[in-house]
């Protein structure tokens, strides 16, 4: 898939693995796994990313005697994932209008 | 490669980062080798799961600026002495017009190896007028009634297409090269600088 593409679908998938309940890096990569592969790098910069856009928060909670890093989503975050279904819209509507010489040959 | 050593080897390329930075990083590994090895992998297996530390650091110096590693790099370590200061302050005349032309000597060979890329270009492109030139000498020689040169004026023009053909893929060839090369250079630059960090504590 087209990396820019990918870049912006990746946030929007990180939130959503937070969505219903607060969730911790490992377990976000287990989640996602069936639908797409996510190195740990790449989850580091996008969590990063989202916590300085104020679209989750971290809580360091102790877990078998160490701390484990969960990730809250706010209602920002949240709001987010709301514009996103908005924009997948547009990107239907797109969609649409590339392929529409396709589906008129047929 | 165990845990700790995956981790230090972690620390010591990305020594050069900011120091709360490169410790979030480090903790942010370390958790995701703990996670794996509660969710029952070998302590050995889930290092290798997180993949080699050349691959995560060259990804982590492509997302960070230069400037960034640049400024941290720069940034002294503790207080600067009087005396240090007042060096830096006199020597200035010296070391600042030293620091210039080193860096204009570094752009200048980066300029002088794109040149000579031009300069095959422009080779390229004669060798294709050298082929023009030729065809339209085959009518010359024809109207002056001299087979012999006509025919030398098609070998020509042939030789020289064939010759543009070929080094205009050089060309492409080269051209790619350097800019993979560039990018190679500046990310080297990056690791280098942030690689080292330690040396002068």
């Amino acid at each position: 898939m087209d990396i820019q593409l990918k870049r912006g679908l990746l946030d929007v998938c990180v939130l959503a693995a937070i969505r219903d309940k607060d969730s911790y890096g490992y377990q976000i990569i287990k989640d996602m796994k069936p639908y797409l592969v996510l190195s740990e790098s790449t989850l580091y910069t996008i969590l990063k990313r989202l916590e300085s856009a104020a679209m989750l928060t971290v809580n360091s909670i102790e877990h078998e005697g160490r701390l484990r890093k969960y990730y809250h989503i706010t209602d920002k975050g949240v709001a987010r994932l709301e514009e996103f279904k908005e924009d997948w819209k547009e990107i239907l509507a797109i969609h649409q209008f590339i392929f529409r010489e396709e589906s008129s040959y047929e | 490669m165990n845990k700790e050593e995956f981790l230090r080897a972690l620390r010591d390329r990305l020594s050069g980062l900011p120091e709360a930075d490169m410790e979030e990083r480090i903790i942010f590994y370390r958790e995701m080798i703990e996670d794996r090895m509660e969710d029952g992998f070998s302590e050995e297996e889930a290092v290798a799961q997180i993949g080699p530390v050349e691959d995560i650091v060259s990804q982590i110096m492509s997302e960070i600026p230069l400037t960034r590693i640049v400024k941290e790099r720069v940034k002294p370590r503790r207080k600067l002495k009087t005396w240090e200061i007042v060096l830096l302050i006199l020597g200035f005349p010296l070391w600042f017009p030293l620091l210039i032309s080193a860096f204009a000597v570094l752009l200048s060979l980066y300029i002088t190896v794109w040149s000579v890329l031009i300069c095959i270009y422009a080779a390229d492109l004669s060798l294709a007028a050298g082929a023009a030139c030729g065809i339209f000498g085959i009518f010359l020689w024809l109207r002056a009634g001299n087979p012999a040169g006509a025919v030398f004026g098609a070998g020509a023009a042939l030789t020289c297409a064939g010759l543009a053909i070929l080094l205009f893929f050089a060309c492409i060839w080269l051209t790619r090269g350097l800019i993979r090369g560039t990018g190679r250079i500046l990310t080297g630059l990056k690791t280098s600088l942030v690689g080292k960090g330690n040396d002068y504590e």
